[in-house]
């Protein structure tokens, strides 16, 4: 087993708090995510991405508004909900615990 | 060359080749099937269905007007598999309701609390009529015929499949197959074994079945490969097999039986002698061959017959089986003992029999 597929989990389970954090940086589009994604591990197609994201709106988490883009139809553009930032702040010192854990833990 | 299909995607019309119409079909009616239960499926697939229509135009352009399959393809492996996210409970609730499809309806033999074999369960469950209502119907029906009816009854027993998988239970009553019903019917059934004593009963009973289960090794050789799962029209079918193989298998049986009959007592068969460059023992062998190149096929027929029909009840039908082979060879050593006289010869003519396989014997 190779260590991608160790992590594969660990990555589908961050990839929500991943997906916040994008949208929290600036208003977004899924092309965007996908293409800001691509270049990492987390690397996700919209197969994913699109049911994340309606779960993420069903939460409250996230919203989107309609904006017309130069080229071809009008893009879903996101961006955070009071809820959803509040959500991303708990998850983010969340990861801060887990990640002084790993680094204490063992050697 | 290939047909152009012309769809809507989000909107906007796309031309694409009719293979490329397929792959994509399968992809979006799949995530639609993934996605069962979310209430924002209808958002999901069209925001899908933009996501596609914006690769397609990545591959149009002014001279490139039909987008070609393996372009599809393509653009199938960059959307990736579309994963059903965990639907809330309460929207769970409401589909189920609607996952009502129709559900073939079939006449089956319903063994669980039946009192003979499960014919009037499984009719009862067909009419939609209290079991009750279809025994008596057949009490008085045998009654009103004299007997005659348990005929009928019997042939459906032996036509009718037995409903043996949770599948075809539920066809028995017309009523949808779906994995959430098994598990609650599990539940319920669960719940109703309370009794720690009953469930050791039903332990014992279950691990003597699984022994009885393992098909004997010699049966591999001939038999169809063991569980091999068989429709309805085949288990009809070979209901109706059976018991004409069986009666095929025992005629040849008894025929082979007077031909020797017919042989040891007078040295020909049926009157016409055995040609002068075969001696007796070769005629002997002659018709055992015969009579194997007759019976095998017959054999292997009746034992896929039972197959077909359930290995589960492998047990029931060679019992049956055997009782209806056994009642007719009772009936051809009657019928030969009555209008046969061959028979009569052959016992009058004992000491010749005998004689003929001393001779045979010393002949070795």
């Amino acid at each position: 087993m190779s260590v991608q597929e160790k992590f594969s989990a660990i990555r589908k389970g961050l990839l929500e708090f991943l997906i916040l954090k994008i949208i929290a940086s600036d208003k977004v589009y899924v092309a965007d995510m996908l293409s800001r994604l691509s270049v990492t591990e987390f690397k996700t197609q919209e197969g994913t991405l699109y049911p994340l994201l309606s779960k993420l709106r069903r939460e409250g988490l996230v919203e989107y508004e309609w904006q017309e883009s130069d080229a071809g139809p009008p893009r879903k553009y996101y961006e955070l909900t009071a809820r959803g930032k509040s959500q991303l702040a708990e998850l983010t010192a969340y990861w801060k615990d887990i990640n002084a854990t790993i680094n204490q833990l063992g050697r | 060359m290939q047909k152009v299909i012309t769809i809507n995607l989000n909107g906007n019309a796309y031309q694409l080749e009719e293979t490329a119409y397929g792959l994509l079909r399968t992809y979006l009616d799949g995530a639609e099937l993934q996605l069962k239960g979310n209430p924002d499926v209808a958002e999901i697939i069209s925001d899908l269905e933009q996501a596609v229509a914006d690769k397609c135009n990545r591959v149009l352009g002014a001279q490139k007007t039909v987008v070609t399959t393996a372009e599809v393809k393509q653009i199938i492996d960059e959307m990736g598999p579309v994963e059903g996210t965990a639907a809330e409970p309460k929207s769970e609730k409401q589909e189920r309701p609607r996952s009502d499809t129709t559900a073939p309806k079939r006449l089956y033999q319903i063994r669980d609390g039946a009192m003979l074999s499960g014919v009037c369960k499984g009719l009862a469950a067909y009419l939609g009529v209290d079991v009750t209502i279809v025994r008596i119907v057949f009490v008085v029906l045998a009654a009103l015929t004299k007997g005659a009816f348990v005929i009928v009854y019997l042939v459906l027993m032996c036509v009718i499949p037995h409903a043996t998988t949770s599948e075809e239970r539920a066809a028995a009553h017309g009523q949808p197959f779906n994995a959430q019903e098994l598990i609650d019917e599990a539940k319920r059934s669960y719940a109703g074994f309370t009794n720690s004593r009953q469930w050791r009963r039903h332990w014992r009973r279950q691990q003597r079945e699984w022994r009885r289960y393992a098909p004997p090794t010699a049966w591999r050789f001939w038999g169809p490969p063991p569980i091999a799962p068989v429709g309805y029209a085949g288990q009809v079918f070979a209901g109706i097999m059976m018991p004409l193989l069986t009666v095929a298998r025992t005629a040849a049986f008894w025929i082979w039986l007077c031909v020797l009959a017919s042989l040891f007592s007078t040295n020909a068969l049926f009157g016409w002698p055995i040609p002068d460059g075969i001696p007796f023992w070769a005629a002997l062998l002659i018709s055992l061959f015969a009579y194997c190149f007759v019976a095998w096929p017959l054999d292997a027929a009746r034992r896929s017959s039972i197959w077909a029909l359930g290995a589960p009840r492998y047990g029931w039908f060679s019992a049956w089986d055997g009782l209806l082979g056994l009642v007719l060879s009772a009936l051809c050593l009657w019928l030969a003992w009555e209008f046969v006289p061959e028979v009569h010869d052959f016992l009058d003519n004992m000491p010749t029999v005998r004689a003929n396989i001393q001779n045979l014997l010393r002949g070795l």
